[in-house]
């Protein structure tokens, strides 16, 4: 089988606002482009019995997830009328109050950029072989669970 | 001999105490998993999907010599 080059969507630790800045910026000479909508998930400092979570660790099967980030890709723009879709997950350790997932999606239209973001956030978190570990502030850990 | 190489992923590392291991001589992936329930105790209480060759299977599934085969415990990312 020929391994297909899918785009990669992981990145090795927080995702920065600068970094996200400068992909807003990219879009300013798009001018067909009508309205953005922006999904950032950020690392909750859960109280888990009494414990407070400071960080999450995420690991993928990488090769398996970018494929089926692809899939999903290409499900969403055949779904939605779409300019562009920009999704962004951090692999590594990622800080309380830092950001973990980005997803970005233009459109013409407020609409299909605003419902294809919610789809591809929900089908992340329920399809993409990735995993959380909660670290703790006294070096104990628990592996998260997604609702 | 034939052999597949498994990778074992998020907190089922926790029950295998490795993220990847060999098993020889399995016809198919029921014949797999019955022979990593004795090589690791516990992991018969767990729930996971399984891959073959990045490929999500349902149903009891064929194996070849080195064919890579993932065992992926409920997903947590995002």
């Amino acid at each position: 089988m020929p391994a297909t080059k899918h785009k990669n969507i992981f990145v090795v630790g927080a995702i920065s606002p600068s970094f996200i800045a400068e992909k807003i910026q990219a879009h300013q000479d798009k001018l067909n482009i009508g309205g953005h909508s922006i999904f950032l998930g950020q690392v909750r400092a859960d109280d888990i019995e009494n414990k407070i979570v400071t960080a999450i660790e995420y690991t993928s099967y990488e090769e398996l997830a970018l494929e089926q980030m692809a899939a999903i890709r290409e499900e969403t723009f055949s779904k939605y009328d779409l300019t562009c879709m920009h999704i962004y997950h951090s692999l590594g350790k990622v800080k309380a109050g830092e950001i973990c997932l980005f997803v970005f999606t233009s459109s013409s239209h407020r609409k299909a950029a605003i419902d294809a973001c919610e789809e591809i956030v929900e089908r992340i978190k329920k399809e993409l072989p990735v995993w959380g570990k909660e670290l703790f502030e006294d070096d104990t850990y628990q592996w998260k669970e997604n609702n | 001999m034939m052999k597949v190489n498994v990778l074992i992923f998020g907190p089922l590392k926790e029950v295998t105490g490795t993220n990847v291991c060999e098993v020889n001589d399995v016809r198919d992936t029921n014949e797999m998993i019955m022979k990593m329930n004795a090589m690791f105790p516990g992991l018969d209480k767990k729930k996971f999907l399984i891959a073959v060759e990045k490929e999500i299977v349902q149903v009891n599934t064929s194996l070849n010599d080195n064919f890579t085969v993932a065992l992926l415990p409920p997903y947590s990312g995002g």
